[in-house]
């Protein structure tokens, strides 16, 4: 036997025959690589390893050479006699692998979206396990941040309860005191009415009766007189004539002077109103409103709610975990993702490990006992589908910077974890794996393909662990395949795979009946937790107790939001109502009809799993404790109760938080969005990397909660959150609420810039080191508030900000900013922005930032005042009086700042006061008229000049740095001396301002004056334009040098604005950028350019060849130095100087 | 580095399972592509009794080119010189894929037992070797005993 074995051994290769082909010597040698290798392409000839013999190759190549047949036949008898596999290998062409370049039989890696060798993939496969399980105890580490957000979330579903019970009660009250105030008056009225109709009546009848007395008495002295007056009969004596005359004289005079008094005739009542009718009715039926998006109703209200907010909202990331996590994350896509069907689940359609169709595939298809057919979702579909993840995904970062609506939604992906627990079913996936709703991860351990893997390696780890589970225990049942579609998950305690989940289950830290019965519960305790809860105040909640009406709404959106992510079984329609329920609304709809659907489907998806189960021959136990799936019973009180439950969760975060960016941020919108795509680069959406982000980010999170303490001198983001706020609260205020119908464009540049600023700032404040190109501008807010000493750099810029701040401040000490703006601008209340805004503020200015979930807050709620604040129309002249006190302040305050900077006085420098102080002072000084200049802020406009270029700076700050005293150049708008979110600003030799108008993609230049002088360049990416350029600089002789952004280049164009040179691309090595963002040039003509997402900087040689080589030698240790002196810094874009 | 080809696997595995008698091979420890070799000098030979050190190296094309063979342990043979370097047809343009490393040690121990002096490497013992070969083979044993046989 052991000859006969190396009868078919090749000599070659020593392995058994693959495709043996016939020499004329009749040696025998696989084809590949074994002949293959043989060939002398020179002389095409081959030489026989045995032999010698030297052979010509045919044609063909060695292809040519005959097979030998028998061989073949030999080699098919050993196969049958040893019972050994055939050769997987055979049939299959050898190509080179395209990572170690060696012929091999290559099959498709996932990993590097190659064909490679075996061996490669190995290793591939390996590095992919480790960087599981290095993502893996990330999510270990970050993971109790959803435990955290979980616990908030309960809290604050006790506290919405408790804010909607009071808001209820005391609506209630209202009612009952206008009822009754109405009740009371109404009776009395009657009463008094009843008593007048008395008296009048009885005067009225005494009248009639009096009168009627005399007209009978006058009628007869009539008759009398005319019977026997007249005769002549003398029978009355004179005197009786006398006394007759007199009275009939005394009658006539009666009849003539009595006039009855016209009241008496036309007395009435009347009903007098204090107010109009219609008026009070109108007032009583909009006695109150409840704002639950801006949650104003509570303090409309009088009532204050006690909300938690979680520690944060979307998990913040750095760039480089995204990376990480990205990459990682196509690599389960490749590797063997865990998918199913859903288009928006990290697997994106495929199931956990199926491989997507592609031709090379196939043998890995066939091998599985899959047809491609039945996995239609190719690798396209997968594209897209993760591409629109990562879009929603980063949607959704973004309005959680952005936008405090969306902090629900942030809340709800903290969330995240915990449905994880939950069972989700989905009758209509063939793969019925529970999800976590929120993030569309699947529990692997569900997957039947993992169980199955589980069960047929019990011993082998479990390697392909997306999700933070702990590995699964072994298996000892044989899982049944493939697991039964659909339906058969509700009720699929009887099957194996049930029960595998189960013990999986188990294993991970969610029992089994924890998750089962979770949904049960919540559902028999949505009512009743309601009194529970109310009494319970939120320990930690004081922090955020009083923030307010934007937490209310989040919390109104928030709490529908777990119990549909509870929901134990899934359906295609509920998972689309739980993914819509974050973004649009139209899943409320959608979730309603497939709860409706699901009631209904329920007893017939039951039975039939039933049926599917009982041929299973696993008798169905029941006593598994899933409450729900058992029977078909069970199944329909479930359905209807979970239907329930979706209709009236999913509607309403997406319908509110439609209605509101759709209404109000209409015109905003756009900006933000741009905005928010700048952004978005690092919000990856997948959430494996939020997840690493989080845990990364753990650090940075302390840290910048830290920086939110009350008393510690780092109060960068809390000022700046509040001044955020205060800010937006103020500009609505003055100019009488927010106009929606204003056009972004109309606004004055001023604001435009600040509210964009804000925005940025804002969201750097949320991912500080993806956006730290703007933490100047952060901590310059801060200075204005606390801090002025600290960051005096680039207080001028924010010197508005800082008197409305100051104005505040003035105006009240510790109530709430709404209030106060309220009082402070003669009662002119916005209707959204105060009080979304205030609450945030209010926190912030009370140093209730100590939390990180009150950071949270204040971003979200800054967000809302950002939006606010951009669609109100901030323009001066449209101001009203009030406004106008309030413009003129302001006026008074720039004229200060900027015409009396001689007469500065540095007030401020010792600002470790705190903000109170400093504001105060300010305060002060304003109110004294007192230029409020002070000698730091001159100080600092070096700084500012520094860290203009590259730095979306305002036309303000732009012209202020050049020393110019125009107040602002420029407006929002694509004209010449128009920008459209200019994020950078040089000043040229000549003293020239040299602007880079982002949006619009030019370059603008103006004169020390702020006169327009030239533009250049347009959008694209050819020579000479841009792509969302950010820095700018300027060198000695003139030239222009530009970040141009999107394009990752450099580009140098020279002082008339031709082009050039550009140099650089994307990448990561050295001399290529990320997205480069500041830049700046020395005086030898070094350029150094923030290479922001690759978080470092580089410096760029002039282009002067003769120093090129030493210059490059320099450019290179400079970098690896900047490199690892950068890599501290999270996000340079800003800092231009190395 | 690209994983080791099945074959230089298969041929490690068989070179320890079955050893031929007389060579041992071994692969490194870090490099699996090259071998210490010990080959014990062929009966009736001038270097019988010897234990000659050699190093064997597989080259990245291995098995379509020869492997590449030193001996390390100094000898006295007319087609060996003093670096080792050995002078053999199947290690050069002689060599076929259908040779291993069994093989190719093979055809070293026997070289020693039948030394060529016609086609030399080290010329001066060759020289030697055909004018005086009786004082060949005492130096070749004197060597041998000189260096292959202290350990």
């Amino acid at each position: 036997m052991e000859q006969f074995e190396q009868l078919l051994t090749c000599a070659i290769c020593l392995d058994r025959y693959r495709n043996p082909k016939l020499l004329p010597c009749q040696h025998s040698f696989c084809m590949e690589p074994c002949l293959e290798g043989l060939v002398d392409y020179v002389r095409r000839q081959v030489k026989c390893p045995e032999c010698r013999a030297e052979h010509r190759i045919p044609y063909q190549g060695v292809q040519g050479f005959p097979t030998n047949v028998t061989l073949q036949r030999f080699l098919e008898l050993h196969i049958e006699i040893t019972g050994e596999l055939p050769d997987p290998t055979s049939g299959q062409v050898m190509e080179r692998c395209n990572v170690c370049s060696e012929k091999a039989y290559c099959s498709f890696c996932y990993h590097c979206d190659k064909k490679i060798c075996d061996e490669c993939k190995g290793a591939h496969m390996e590095i992919l396990r480790r960087e599981i399980s290095r993502i893996n105890n990330q999510i270990r580490r970050g993971i109790h941040r959803l435990q955290d957000s979980l616990n908030l979330v309960e809290k604050n579903v006790q506290n919405v309860q408790t804010n909607c019970l009071s808001v209820g009660e005391e609506v209630e009250e209202i009612y009952r005191r206008l009822n009754k105030a109405l009740k009371d008056r109404t009776d009395y009225l009657r009463n008094e009415i009843d008593r007048y109709l008395g008296t009048e009546m009885r005067t009225l009848t005494g009248l009639k009766e009096n009168l009627e007395q005399e007209i009978s008495n006058i009628l007869s002295n009539c008759d009398l007189a005319d019977k026997h007056m007249n005769e002549n009969v003398d029978i009355w004596d004179d005197c009786e004539l006398m006394d007759a005359k007199e009275i009939f004289l005394k009658t006539i005079e009666f009849i003539r002077n009595f006039e009855y008094e016209n009241t008496d005739y036309t007395r009435k009542i009347r009903l007098i109103l204090a107010h109009d009718p219609n008026q009070l009715v109108l007032h009583v039926a909009g006695f109150g409103d409840l704002n639950m998006a801006n949650s104003s109703s509570p303090f409309s209200q009088g009532t204050s709610t006690a909300l938690l907010q979680p520690p944060n909202p979307g998990l913040m990331r750095s760039k480089s975990d995204h990376r990480l996590a990205f990459r990682n994350q196509d690599q389960s896509y490749g590797e063997r993702g865990y998918g199913d069907q859903d288009q928006d689940n990290v697997l994106s359609g495929r199931k956990f490990g199926e491989r997507s169709q592609k031709p090379q595939t196939d043998r890995y298809g066939s091998s599985y006992g899959r047809t491609g057919g039945e996995y239609g979702d190719d690798y396209d579909h997968d594209r897209s589908a993760r591409s629109k993840y990562s879009s929603r995904f980063r949607r959704r970062n973004n309005m959680a910077d952005d936008d405090s609506d969306t902090e629900s939604r942030g809340v709800r992906f903290h969330d995240q974890q915990q449905p994880h627990k939950t069972e989700r079913e989905r009758p209509l996936d063939t793969e019925d794996v529970t999800r976590g709703p929120l993030s569309g991860i699947t529990r692997l351990a569900d997957s039947p393909r993992v169980m199955k893997k589980l069960q047929e390696n019990p011993t082998g780890k479990k390697k392909e662990k997306e999700t933070p589970q702990p590995p699964a225990p072994k298996q000892p049942q044989v899982v049944p395949k493939r697991p039964p579609p659909p339906a058969t998950r509700q009720v699929s305690e009887d099957d194996e795979i049930a029960r595998i989940k189960k013990q999986n289950k188990g294993a991970t830290t969610s029992t089994e009946t924890a998750t089962e019965t979770r949904p049960a519960e919540r559902t028999a305790t949505t009512e009743e937790r309601h009194p529970p809860q109310r009494k319970t105040p939120a320990p930690e909640a004081p922090s955020s107790t009083e923030e307010s009406e934007g937490t209310v709404a989040a919390l109104h959106q928030r709490k529908p939001a777990p119990p549909a992510t509870r929901r134990p079984s899934s359906d295609a329609g509920h998972k689309k109502s739980t993914r819509s329920a974050s973004s649009d609304s139209s899943s409320s709809a959608e979730s309603t009809s497939s709860g409706a659907v699901r009631t209904t489907g329920a007893p017939f998806t039951t039975e039939e799993v039933k049926q599917k189960y009982l041929s299973r021959s696993e008798a169905p136990t029941e006593t598994r404790g899933r409450t729900a799936s058992t029977g078909a019973k069970d199944q329909q009180p479930k359905s209807t109760f979970q239907s329930r439950f979706l209709s009236k969760a999913a509607p309403q975060p997406p319908a509110k938080e439609g209605n509101e960016d759709d209404d109000d941020e209409s015109e905003t919108s756009t900006e933000e969005e741009t905005e928010s795509e700048e952004e978005s680069d690092e919000p990856t959406s997948k959430r494996t990397d939020e997840k690493m982000a989080k845990s990364d980010i753990g650090p940075l999170l302390a840290r910048s909660a830290n920086a939110r303490e009350p008393g510690s001198s780092r109060k960068e983001e809390s000022p700046l959150n509040r001044l955020k706020y205060t800010a937006p609260d103020d500009s609505a205020n003055r100019y009488g609420g927010r106009r929606r119908t204003t056009a972004t464009d109309d606004e004055p540049p001023r604001y435009g810039y600040t509210s964009r600023f804000l925005n940025k700032s804002k969201s750097s404040a949320a991912i500080a080191q993806d956006e730290d190109d703007y933490s100047p501008r952060l901590s310059a807010t801060s200075t204005l508030n606390d801090d002025d000493s600290k960051y005096p750099s680039n207080r001028s810029r924010y010197m508005a900000l800082k008197e409305r701040r100051q104005r505040l401040a003035r105006s009240r000490s510790s109530q709430q900013f709404g209030d106060e703006d309220d009082g402070d601008d003669g009662g002119v209340t916005t209707p959204i922005s105060p009080t979304t805004s205030n609450p945030t503020a209010y926190l912030a200015s009370r140093g209730y930032g100590t939390s990180a979930s009150a950071h949270d807050l204040a971003r979200s709620r800054s967000s809302h005042a950002l939006k606010s604040r951009d669609n109100s129309p901030e323009r001066p002249a449209a101001s009203g009086e009030k406004d106008g006190a309030a413009l003129s302040s302001w006026a008074r305050y720039l004229k200060n700042k900027y015409g009396n900077r001689s007469g500065a006085k540095d007030k401020e420098s010792g600002s470790g006061a705190g903000g109170t102080s400093s504001s105060s002072s300010a305060t002060r000084r304003l109110s004294l008229g007192l230029p409020l200049r002070s000698s730091t802020d001159l100080a600092s406009s070096d700084d500012d000049q520094k860290n203009m270029q590259g730095s979306p700076t305002t036309p303000i700050a732009a012209t202020v740095a050049a020393g110019i005293a125009a107040a602002a150049a420029g407006s929002r708008g694509s004209e010449a001396g128009c920008f459209t979110w200019p994020r950078g600003v040089a000043v040229g030799p000549d003293n020239s301002i040299v602007v880079a108008d982002s949006s619009n993609h030019r370059v603008q230049v103006f004169d020390s004056r702020g006169r327009f002088l030239k533009e250049f360049g347009q959008y694209g990416s050819g020579e000479g334009e841009f792509d969302c350029l950010a820095g700018v600089a300027v060198n000695r002789i003139g030239q222009y040098i530009i970040a141009d952004r999107y394009n990752h280049r450099i580009q140098v164009f020279d002082p008339s604005g031709r082009f050039l040179r550009s140099f650089g691309s994307q990448g990561t090595v050295d001399g290529r950028f990320n997205y480069p963002w500041g830049i700046a040039t020395d005086a030898l003509g070094f350029i150094y350019v923030c290479d922001k997402e690759n978080h470092r900087i580089q410096q760029k040689i002039a282009f002067s060849k003769l120093c090129k080589i030493a210059r490059n030698q320099r450019v290179l240790n400079l970098t690896k130095n900047g490199n690892i002196s950068m890599r501290s810094l999270l996000h340079p874009a800003n800092s231009n100087i190395i | 580095m690209a994983a080791l080809p099945r074959r230089i696997i298969k041929e490690t595995q068989r070179l320890m399972q079955e050893p031929v008698p007389g060579i041992s091979a071994v692969p490194d420890d870090s490099n699996a592509r090259y071998f210490h070799v010990i080959v014990t000098g062929p009966e009736d030979s001038p270097f019988e009794g010897g234990l000659f050190k050699l190093e064997l190296f597989l080259p990245e094309d291995y098995p379509m080119s020869a492997p590449k063979v030193r001996f390390i342990t100094k000898i006295y043979h007319p087609n060996i010189d003093r670096l080792g370097r050995i002078c053999l047809d199947i290690l050069k343009d002689k060599w076929s894929p259908a040779l291993q490393i069994r093989t190719v040690l093979l055809s070293i121990q026997a070289l020693l037992s039948a030394p060529n002096p016609d086609d030399p490497l080290a010329n001066d013992v060759a020289e030697l070797w055909k004018v005086n070969e009786s004082e060949a083979i005492r130096n070749a044993k004197e060597w041998t005993r000189k260096y292959a046989m202290d350990n």
